[in-house]
């Protein structure tokens, strides 16, 4: 029978357009792109057709189209590997060059004689109560519950990364984002298909796929940042008191929630900062700093950026005070820290560790200025 | 080679790091994956999605993989295991669904209750419905052989003792009634 005086229930019936539908063979799949190109009298038929098809299949998919897909992403993670580099290179040497001539009597690596605690302790006490924009007030976040529709996941898919350090997916797109310890991701209702949009709330490296209909938005409690392509990590734990945005390759768009018309464009190697509503201390300082543009703390020794620090297994902290600290302890451990004492919270550290527990962490902390802390159930207490 | 022989040299291959033979895997296996999916829940974004996912982690850690008996097996219990998961993440009775699943007490969905379950538009899954009503319990076998399961006229006729023609005949006709009642 000549396909040209197919109706849509031939084409449904026949193999090879089954085949294409299926993306399963690359012969059938030829063959109907080609045919279909040159009869568009026929395309409502087809169309018609792949629709019946689709009904009857359940929607299993394309296999051709997901592949590729899945190509685009591992070639995507495997890039994003290289970039941010593997653990293991030579911490000694680094810690040697950062000391910098400054005489640290506690640097030196803490061997408790625990061969996997590799601890690099560097830690510098720094006085000064200087003008401390990261006032990390306890924030109260009122933890919004998601809507539930269940079980329709069409709604949103949720992504946790729960107490994993580190998690690494590939979204329906292609894109590849690693998620911090405590962070989830959100993606809105058709993602992929009908735009390309989530919230976030933690931490995550993106690495954002080409191409699309649909530009890539990140929402966050405080900010929206609006992607073309782009390799960015997005700190927004909403306990810490400020969301910062720090750009690699790309560009993207950063809109404060609350007034959209305050955008900033950022090129590779800045940051946007944006000081959560509450843990502002002045009005004055409201208007200055709800939106700062900063360049990336690029590390001098290995030329890579302090803000993806994190990706690379080690906490690096510099020159902060242990408020600000015990705040991304909290989000990198997952475990609440409360002071007592407001003095201790002033204290300040640098220093950079890979460390397996919080404890050991805290303990590195104590040898180079004492401060006292227990662990009670599941919370850490920090006193003087 | 039978498929599950294939499916063992890809894995092989995978666990060497042989970016071919992991799509081969791929290939292979991704819709009988998505077709057990669909029979543990009807969504089939996040059946597909899952599946990507489950990939992906093959992917990152390839080199840590051990050697598996049956892939298919291995990859069909990871698979339950993701969506069991996620599901239980957007129910409000998460923790009993968890453990009913746990139990295996969940029972496989049927054709027709995945073919309706995935439509979105509500119009359509009651047309689709009835629709289906008007069908014979055969036509609905043979469509779900041919349209879900992925069989030939050559395979379904074999296995349901019946002729091509005939196989075929059966399913056009229902197509024609198909798509008069779900214009």
């Amino acid at each position: 029978m000549d396909k040209s005086s197919y109706t849509a229930e031939d084409f449904v019936c026949d193999e090879s357009f089954r085949n294409y539908c299926l993306g399963s063979d690359e012969t059938a799949v030829q063959f109907w792109k080609t045919w279909i190109q040159d009869h568009p009298g026929k395309a409502e038929e087809v169309s018609e057709a792949q629709r019946l098809f689709s009904i009857l299949n359940a929607r299993q998919g394309n296999v051709q189209e997901q592949l590729d897909q899945l190509k685009d992403g591992i070639l995507r993670f495997d890039m994003l590997k290289a970039t941010i580099g593997e653990a293991g290179e030579d911490r000694s040497e680094r810690r040697r060059e950062r000391a910098g001539g400054e005489v640290d009597p506690n640097d030196g690596r803490v061997d408790r004689g625990d061969k996997r605690a590799k601890w690099e302790v560097g830690w510098r006490y720094g006085m000064g109560i200087a003008a401390a924009l990261l006032v990390v007030a306890a924030a109260v976040w009122l933890l919004v519950p998601v809507k539930q529709t269940p079980p329709d996941r069409r709604t949103a898919y949720e992504i946790r990364s729960g107490v994993e350090p580190r998690k690494t997916v590939v979204l329906p797109d292609g894109s590849v984002v690693t998620l911090h310890s405590n962070t989830t991701l959100r993606l809105a209702e058709g993602f992929g298909r009908s735009g390309r949009e989530l919230t976030l709330s933690g931490e995550a490296l993106f690495d954002i796929a080409h191409g699309g209909d649909h530009p890539f938005i990140v929402h966050t409690s405080t900010i929206d940042v609006e992607v073309l392509g782009t390799l960015f990590n997005l700190n927004a734990y909403p306990q810490m008191g400020y969301t910062e945005a720090s750009l690699f390759r790309g560009k993207i768009a950063v809109s404060l929630k609350d007034h959209p018309e305050k955008k900033m464009v950022l090129t590779p190697s800045q940051k946007s900062v944006v000081f959560n509503r509450g843990n502002i201390v002045s009005p004055d300082v409201v208007a200055d700093s709800v939106l700062k543009k900063v360049s990336l703390s690029v590390d001098p020794v290995d030329h890579k950026a302090k803000e993806i620090a994190w990706v690379r297994n080690r906490i690096r902290i510099e020159d902060e005070p242990l408020a600000s600290i015990a705040a991304r302890l909290q989000g990198w451990y997952g475990i609440p820290i409360v002071f007592t004492d407001n003095e201790v919270k002033t204290y300040r550290y640098s220093g950079t560790f890979e460390s397996e527990t919080v404890v050991k962490a805290l303990e590195a902390l104590q040898l180079s200025y004492p401060f006292n802390f227990r662990v009670e159930r599941d919370t850490i207490i920090i006193g003087k | 080679m039978t498929e599950e022989e294939q499916n063992r040299v890809y894995w092989e291959g995978l666990r060497k790091g042989d970016k071919e033979s992991f799509f081969s895997l791929y290939n292979n296996i991704y819709f009988h994956l998505v077709r057990w999916g669909l029979k543990i829940t009807a969504d089939d974004e996040l059946v597909k999605d899952c599946v990507t996912q489950l990939f992906f982690q093959l992917w990152d850690k390839r080199h840590r993989l051990n050697p598996v008996d049956n892939v298919r097996a291995y990859l069909f219990t990871s698979l339950r295991r993701m969506l069991i998961e996620q599901l239980g993440r957007y129910s409000k009775v998460d923790a009993a669904i968890t453990q009913l699943a746990d139990e295996e007490v969940l029972n496989e969905l049927s054709y027709e209750e995945i073919i309706v379950g995935v439509q979105r538009d509500e119009e359509l899954r009651q047309k689709l419905h009835r629709a289906l009503q008007q069908l014979s319990p055969r036509q609905i076998e043979l469509i779900r052989l041919v349209f879900f399961e992925g069989l030939t006229y050559e395979e379904v006729a074999a296995r349901t003792s019946q002729s091509i023609k005939t196989a075929y005949n059966t399913i056009y006709n229902a197509m024609q009634v198909l798509r008069r009642l779900l214009k």
